[in-house]
């Protein structure tokens, strides 16, 4: 009985055929691009669920020289992914021996990340290095090794799940939105041939075999003359004259387009690139890094300028101190029925570091991850350090440091010492502790007071230009956000817990605004969004960001009383301290009479107040920031006027 | 004696539940059932009672992994199984194997051998859960409050039908194709939509307003409770009748028969739903096969469309309410 593993997956089930897949012709194009030049760095699968993204990249094996196609799980850990010491070589030879990952063995072949928006940031990072530099450095365990590797990364991820990191979206030369076939005839097609396949694997991949071996033939002639396919002086003036005016950031596009290119040349059989094929690959390159507009830094303005595109706010004189219309009450509600309106995005800026509260469990390190060495064995066991907590030990990781001591050790014991029996002689100079880390950091609940009153002289376009800025703040930390609305006579969650900002962003422009303001409900509601979260996850932090101005008019039985102020204050002092971190931030108008009531309300949830002004980071930075996120995210709204 | 589970046949009412229950058992490339519906529902009830009518197959015996003997020729040798004497294969009942909502990542995925590697120094893959449940059902309670980190590796599987442990220093493949039955009580959270898309099917339940049937359920279940045994035995003889019938139905299975015109509409459905991708069709399909199967017929009918539509639609649609689908 051999316990060694095998060093690739055995050819199990039969996998569909790449050419048997009905429509999807980009996705095929790019893959066939990236397996003729595995230098344009990989293709990354953007695409709603269900659409033969998986399918497609592992049925390539079949068609790739090397047939490899290794799948990355993302509960892999980091010594599988770079390589690490072998614990049975060691052992028995005495002399450190390293084992090589998965990063090596894929040397020549396609690594494969489904779902790459939720791969562990730790591997995330390993895995660019390695296949940007075609080297990978091992230095663990005493061991200090190098090994050269030349892969493909291929990556798939349905963006409802969470975006992907600026970065790692770069480093992916090519990228393909995938939709799924919306005429009949195709969708019809698909069906029938998966049902084909289901019922007779086997016949069906003979009868799929000669397009296979076309296929195959075809991709084989074009990576032997890709390297010879020559780039006229025309075709690359063109190049870079299309990543210019698509405002590609650094030369990478360039990079990747003129190999691109040539790999569609090669694919075409001919020996010089066209400006067809420029034209044929160029969408692949830029689909990732296009800018949405040339940047323009916001002038600094006055953010609490109503926009003159708000149709339905209601206006009064910024100059004129107190406004009737703030006045608050059910007296000043209009008549009728509430009005139900939208407002506008106002500016977007940056936040400012908010330092909420200390951590409420044990956390190393810093950054966007959280990274705890955790005792209940929670979260994705990603690496180990050395440590004295037995309680947490990671046992592979002890092993391995123990292992190259094992001759002198076994020399040291006494004849009667029973540890003579054991493999493997620990001390505890060996115990590793598991780092393990957890894909959010925080769950951020926004808490937004969608009342007539915040209508009021642009109020809730500032309001929602600090609750998108809010967002775009959490997308970069990659906390999960939710987005939880009160209004007229009760709170509603808008958008369930996501790490999705763009969902989010989409909820909060078409957000209703009007009618009178039951705060308490809004508290109770993000109060008991935390409570689920916090069930699913105990190591995650909750943070309820309450934007309002504090003035509440409507009661828990969803009723206009003059008591809803006092309940509102009561219900926030119970939840003061349920576990969540709560802040505060007060959308009055520090221009006029203020009532402060926002004030009071932090103050019984014992959380911080800041004002809209008072949420900015410095002005300077804030450039600077909103300038890159519209270089490397254009999906995101960098101020918006 | 252990005490019985509560027969299957037994629960009332709950039509739709049960028979995405048995379709799920009927046909396993639907890849299991969502059960969403408020506490005391019977959730639990039907799924620890369906273990009784799970029907049989072969399997390798001496391994972990309830390999078939197909998948033994492939795989043993990757995972170190001992290929020297032909496997002996004997009949199984399909299992269902409990994930806990707590599950650590190492319990799912397997991990190291503890025992082997400190007494032996050697390294040895010791088989987790997604293993257990391999060619049988992966029952999930309250699946919404799944650690996120599980979740991940059931989609890794689920997608490819195979496990891969990358960790402490192992590197396995075995195969992991199971059915997923969840439940949840949907006010305390909703799933990640690529989770909830891995469910071919999905139903609603909710409890029995109608006063008979209430009074029928309380009778039962204190009947039940006041002797398990003779309550089991008694309904011995439809528990028989339920594993015989999705006995035949599963022979049946491979002969059903779609038609051009069937696909067509399950087609124009689906993009009229809005679903996401293909997936949707392809379940819609298989549901409806299924359904046939289970009614004893070789031909999918209209009637098995939009029944297969009702539970494989609601959980994908984004635009249409649910009314929208099935009445045509």
């Amino acid at each position: 009985m051999s316990p060694r593993a095998p060093a690739g997956p055995p050819a199990g089930a039969p996998l569909y055929p790449f050419t048997a897949v009905v429509g999807q012709t980009a996705m095929r194009h790019a893959l066939e691009l990236v397996a003729v030049s595995p230098g344009i760095g990989g293709v990354l699968l953007r695409g709603e669920k269900g659409t033969a993204k998986s399918t497609i990249v592992r049925s390539l094996a079949a068609l790739l020289p090397s047939g490899r196609v290794r799948t990355l799980a993302l509960g892999a850990t980091e010594d599988r992914v770079v390589g690490g010491l072998d614990l049975e070589a060691t052992l028995a030879g005495g002399a450190p021996r390293l084992m090589p990952g998965l990063l090596t063995e894929v040397d020549g072949g396609i690594c494969y990340v489904d779902e790459v928006n939720l791969l562990d940031d730790h591997l995330v990072d390993l895995l660019l290095d390695a296949a940007a530099s075609g080297l990978l450095r091992v230095e663990r365990e005493g061991l200090s090794a190098s090994q050269e590797t030349a892969f493909s990364l291929v990556g798939s991820m349905n963006p409802e799940e969470g975006a992907l990191r600026p970065q790692l979206l770069d480093r992916f030369g090519l990228c393909v939105d995938v939709r799924g076939e919306t005429d009949p005839g195709a969708r019809v097609e698909v069906i029938r041939r998966r049902l084909d396949f289901d019922a007779d694997p086997d016949g069906f991949l003979a009868r799929w075999a000669p397009q296979e071996e076309a296929l195959a033939g075809r991709l084989r002639e074009a990576r032997a003359l890709a390297p010879r396919v020559g780039l006229p002086s025309p075709v690359r003036d063109m190049i870079v004259d299309v990543c210019r005016r698509a405002g590609c950031a650094g030369h990478r596009a360039d990079v990747v387009m003129a190999r691109a290119a040539r790999a569609e040349a090669a694919l075409a059989a001919r020996t010089e690139a066209t400006a067809e094929d420029v034209e044929a690959v160029a969408e692949f390159v830029l689909a990732h890094r296009r800018r949405a507009a040339p940047p323009t830094p916001p002038a600094p303005q006055n953010p609490d300028r109503p926009h003159q595109d708000a149709p339905g706010e209601q206006r009064g004189e910024p100059e004129t101190g107190p406004d009737q219309q703030q006045d608050h009450g059910a007296r000043d509600s209009p008549p009728g029925p509430a009005p139900e309106r939208t407002a506008e995005i106002g500016e977007t800026f940056t936040v400012r570091d908010l330092r909420i509260g200390p951590d409420q469990v044990p956390r190393t390190g810093s950054g966007r991850r959280q990274e705890t060495i955790s005792g209940d064995g929670r979260g994705h066991y990603v690496t180990a350090r050395p440590g004295r907590d037995a309680r947490r030990l990671a046992l592979d990781a002890t092993l391995r440091a123990a292992a190259p001591h094992q001759r002198d050790r076994r020399a040291g014991l006494g004849p009667g010492d029973p540890r003579r029996n054991l493999a493997v002689i620990v001390e505890p100079d060996d115990w590793r502790q598991a780092v393990r880390t957890t894909q959010v950091g925080s769950a951020v609940i926004l808490v937004v007071d969608a009342s007539g009153s915040m209508g009021a002289r642009g109020r809730m376009v500032a309001s929602k230009g600090a609750v998108l800025s809010l967002l775009l703040d959490s997308y970069v930390r990659r906390d999960q956000v939710a987005l939880v609305t009160f209004r007229d006579t009760g709170a509603e969650v808008l958008v369930p817990p996501t790490s999705s900002v763009e969902l989010a962003e989409q909820r909060l422009r078409r957000m209703p605004v009007g009618g009178r303001t039951p705060l308490s409900a809004g508290l109770l509601a993000a109060d008991g969004l935390a409570a689920s979260l916090r069930a699913t996850n105990p190591g995650q932090r909750q943070i309820v960001i309450v934007v309002t101005d504090g003035r509440a008019n409507v009661g828990l039985d969803g009723r206009v009383s003059r008591g809803a102020q006092d309940e509102t204050i009561t219900v926030a002092a119970r939840l003061a301290g349920n576990g969540c971190t709560w802040l505060v931030v007060d959308t009055e108008h520090t221009a006029g009479r203020r009532t402060r009531a926002a004030a009071g309300l932090a103050a019984a949830l014992g959380a911080r107040c800041l004002t809209l002004e008072e949420l900015r980071a410095d002005e300077l930075a804030g450039l600077a920031r909103t300038a890159r996120r519209a270089a490397t995210h254009p999906t995101s709204p960098p101020a918006r006027s | 004696m252990e005490r019985p589970v509560y027969p299957f046949a037994a629960i009332v009412g709950q039509d739709q539940m049960r028979l995405g229950l048995i379709l799920a058992v009927i046909c396993p490339e639907l890849s299991g059932i969502l059960i969403r519906g408020e506490k005391g529902t019977a959730k639990s009830t039907a799924v620890r009672g369906l273990a009784a009518l799970l029907p049989e197959r072969d399997e390798v015996v001496g391994n972990p992994y309830h390999l078939s003997p197909d998948e033994f020729a492939v795989y043993a040798d990757g995972l170190g199984l001992d290929t020297a004497a032909p496997p002996s294969v004997e009949r199984r009942r399909v299992q269902i194997v409990d994930l806990p909502v707590g599950a650590t990542e190492d319990r799912v995925t397997g991990s190291l051998d503890v025992q082997a590697a400190l007494t032996q120094g050697s390294r040895r893959f010791e088989p987790g859960l997604l293993a257990a449940a391999h060619r049988g059902i992966l029952y999930v309670d309250e699946v919404n409050l799944l650690d996120n980190h599980v979740v991940d590796l059931l989609l890794d599987s689920a997608a490819m039908g195979v496990s891969t442990v990358e960790r402490e220093g192992l590197s396995v493949t075995h195969p992991a194709r199971f059915s997923l039955v969840g439940t949840m009580n949907p006010e305390e959270g909703e799933l990640r939509p690529q989770l909830l898309d891995r469910f071919g099917l999905c139903v609603t339940v909710s409890a029995e307003t109608d006063t008979a049937s209430r009074i029928e359920v309380i009778r039962r279940r204190l009947a039940y409770e006041d002797d398990p045994v003779a309550f089991a035995a008694s309904w011995q003889a439809a528990g028989d009748e339920l594993a015989a019938r999705i006995d035949r139905a599963m022979r049946l299975l491979p002969g059903v028969r779609a038609d051009d015109d069937a696909l067509g509409r399950v087609a124009a459905t689906c993009i009229e739903a809005g679903v996401d991708g293909h997936r949707a069709d392809i379940m819609m399909v298989r549901a409806a096969r299924a359904l046939a199967a289970w009614d004893g017929r070789t031909r999918v009918s209209d009637t098995d469309l939009d029944r297969a539509g009702r539970l494989v639609l609601p959980h994908r649609m984004r635009r249409l309410p649910l009314e929208g689908i099935a009445q045509t």
